[in-house]
């Protein structure tokens, strides 16, 4: 299995390539100077004429293109255009805070979807089955920056129970999980109605196996055969759902960073984009390649966890 | 005046006595009977087979007998079934639980489909011992690899931890059989267990039913559509049509001595390599569709010996002079001697 996680990695290699080539192009097609940016409007020709050449834009582009990718090899990618500190170091301080919220979503939405798409399903088309349908169609429907509003208003201001701002300290574990839980609800609750959705229809096929017959027909109780035969079965739909989910997640996280004020991936992309920082973008896009797949990774694995009849070869 | 086959025997040799089946489906807004009025008791340590083509209610008959009709599209009713003098018709579902798996066992036709791919074939066999018998997990392995190796997979200790891909159809039908093994049943039922497999592993797995009848003493009831395996694993053979049993008789007098139409002309269209035809015998004409069954004989559409006597009602009579030998048609009995077991109407 080593072996394959190494073959998978390495295969990656050519697809980290071909995004830093299109990361690279696509940056630098986008209208708008970046020395003009940071200098603001009021800014003098020569005071920008002096900042492209400091920050190598007047150099032909395959020269900034070799240096890039030298560069980035070599772990040097560069500094923010904008304030000056190292790619790498920013987006490794905002890192942690992603995959807190990522990490603490998918749970949440698991914990909460899987249970209630197995009950959904052995209460086919009765009541509990049309609440948790319509339920996660809302869930699904409801645009993550409205009900972040939503929480905010009831949990923040009118209760007071988390704090408005989710950027605090992320060493005290107490402090890390009072500026996770809102955020994480947000996004943990659409989670929750993919998986819900997703666990619903599975588990319905699923029940309709023959080997569900069996183990009727071997007398075994209703949570035994819900539980062991039918569910592991009906996971398997839903880890694919998971791991394509998780890419989007990650992406949707922005408005959700931004509303808590919470520091992450997504704001620091917000941010780059408005104000032409070429060196984080690259970065960060390349970031983002990189964590897809990695989640790809880890969602084939899971399927070995789950279905024996996968190999890895 | 003949006896009915029931009544020739003393309660206590019966293992399983069912009266008056009839198992109905939801179909376009209306309850269609698929099994009708089926009535036979099993002896015990006695092979019954179920004879029929697809769809002629042989796999239904033995769903409804463990309770396993999906009850959202299906409805059993029965006068009685009495199996070790509970009757599983008001059984609760409780009961019916500890009836399934444990006094009661089935064998499903795909062996493909019918085992969990996901769980260990050690887990499957042991798990019905742990819930039946209360077994500790190794108990339960130790039983379980007992039957496994009685069923005859090789190196079954080293297989136990496999998962069913791992296994070819043919020892996958072996290990199903384990399963259904597992806690001892009074009863198998066998759903074609063997219409899936090549022909050569069929006759293995025909071989294993038969040496473990023998060893445990159990009765079957074998579902089959093929007459050849009849002729070679039952005592009994009962030939079902459109819902209904048309003929129930000793093996040796069925095939000597075939009364319905309807298998006289199965007998026929069995194919033999000692005669010489050029073309196979086929039953003209088709089964009647659940939604537009004829209120007569189910089978005089096809019949070659078709009356107008066939429109009415024909009842499950025991032939004069062999009374374990009942058929369906008026032709033979004279339509007016009383009917088989339970009453027919």
């Amino acid at each position: 299995m080593l072996a394959y996680v190494a073959r998978r990695l390495f295969f990656a290699l050519p697809t980290l390539l071909a995004v830093m080539t299109l990361v690279f192009v696509l940056v630098r097609i986008v209208p708008g100077d970046p020395a003009q940016t940071i200098l603001g409007d009021q800014a003098s020709q020569e005071a920008i004429m002096a900042l492209r050449e400091r920050l190598g834009l007047n150099r032909p582009l395959w020269e900034q293109y070799v240096d890039f990718l030298q560069s980035a090899i070599t772990g040097d990618w560069g500094a923010s255009m904008v304030t000056g500190q190292p790619v790498l170091g920013e987006i490794a301080n905002v890192l942690p805070y992603t995959i807190d919220l990522t990490v603490a979503s998918l749970i949440l939405g698991a914990v909460v979807g899987i249970p209630l798409g197995v009950w959904s399903a052995l209460h086919r088309n009765r009541l509990i089955d049309y609440v948790t349908r319509i339920g996660s169609l809302l869930g699904l429907s409801f645009p993550a920056f409205v009900s972040a509003i939503l929480l905010l208003l009831i949990f923040s201001i009118y209760l007071n129970w988390f704090p408005v701002i989710s950027a605090g300290d992320r060493s005290d574990p107490l402090e890390r999980l009072e500026n996770l839980a809102l955020p994480a609800i947000n996004l943990g609750l659409i989670m929750a109605a993919y998986i819900t959705r997703v666990t619903r229809s599975s588990m319905l096929n699923v029940l309709g196996e023959d080997y569900i017959r069996t183990a009727q027909a071997k007398g075994l109780p209703h949570r035994s055969i819900i539980w062991i035969h039918a569910l592991r079965n009906a996971l398997i739909p839903v880890v694919t759902v998971v791991g394509l989910y998780l890419g989007i997640l990650i992406g949707n996280s922005v408005l959700t960073e931004i509303v808590f004020n919470r520091p992450g991936l997504g704001k620091l992309i917000v941010g780059a984009l408005g104000q032409r920082d070429y060196t984080m973008l690259q970065g960060l896009m390349v970031i983002y390649t990189f964590i897809i797949i990695i989640v790809n990774l880890l969602t084939d694995l899971t399927y070995g966890l789950i279905d024996p009849r996968v190999k890895y070869s | 005046m003949a006896a009915a086959p029931s009544q020739s025997v003393t309660q206590s040799d019966v293992a399983l006595d069912v009266r008056g089946l009839t198992t109905s489906f939801y179909v376009g807004g209306h309850w269609y009977p698929a099994v009708r009025d089926v009535s036979f008791t099993l002896q015990k340590h006695e092979t019954l087979a179920l004879v029929g083509e697809s769809g002629c209610g042989k796999s239904m008959t033995a769903l409804s007998i463990l309770g396993l009709v999906p009850p959202d599209t299906g409805r059993v009713e029965a006068e009685a079934i009495l199996f070790e003098g509970r009757d599983l018709t008001r059984a609760s579902d409780r009961e019916m639980r500890e009836v399934r798996g444990d006094g009661i066992s089935m064998v499903f036709q795909e062996p493909m489909t019918s085992l969990n791919p996901v769980l260990t074939i050690g887990f499957q066999v042991s798990e019905a011992l742990r819930h039946h018998r209360g077994l500790s997990r190794r108990e339960a392995s130790a039983r379980a690899l007992d039957i496994l190796e009685q069923v005859k997979i090789p190196s079954a200790a080293s297989r136990f931890n496999d998962y069913p891909h791992q296994f070819s159809g043919g020892m996958r039908q072996r290990v199903m059989i384990a399963m259904a093994l597992a806690c001892q049943p009074k009863i198998l039922l066998a759903d074609e267990p063997t219409t899936a497999l090549d022909v050569t592993i069929q006759a293995q797995i025909l071989e294993l039913l038969r040496d473990l009848r023998r060893d445990t003493g159990m009765a079957m009831i074998f579902i089959t559509h093929n007459l050849g395996v009849v002729a070679e694993l039952a005592d009994r053979v009962a030939v079902m049509y459109a819902g209904q049993i048309v003929e129930i008789a000793e093996v040796e007098h069925l095939f000597a001595r075939p009364s319905h139409p309807y298998t006289e002309a199965l007998l026929r269209s069995i194919p033999r390599s000692d005669r010489d035809t050029a073309e196979l015998y086929t039953i003209p004409g088709q089964v009647p569709p659940i939604t537009r069954m004829p209120s007569g004989c189910r089978f005089a559409e096809r019949c070659t010996y078709r009356q107008d006597r066939c429109a009415g009602d024909q009842r499950l009579t025991s032939l004069r002079d062999a009374p374990t030998h009942a058929v369906r048609c008026w032709r033979r009995t004279g339509g007016d001697l009383p009917t088989v077991g339970a009453a027919d109407d």
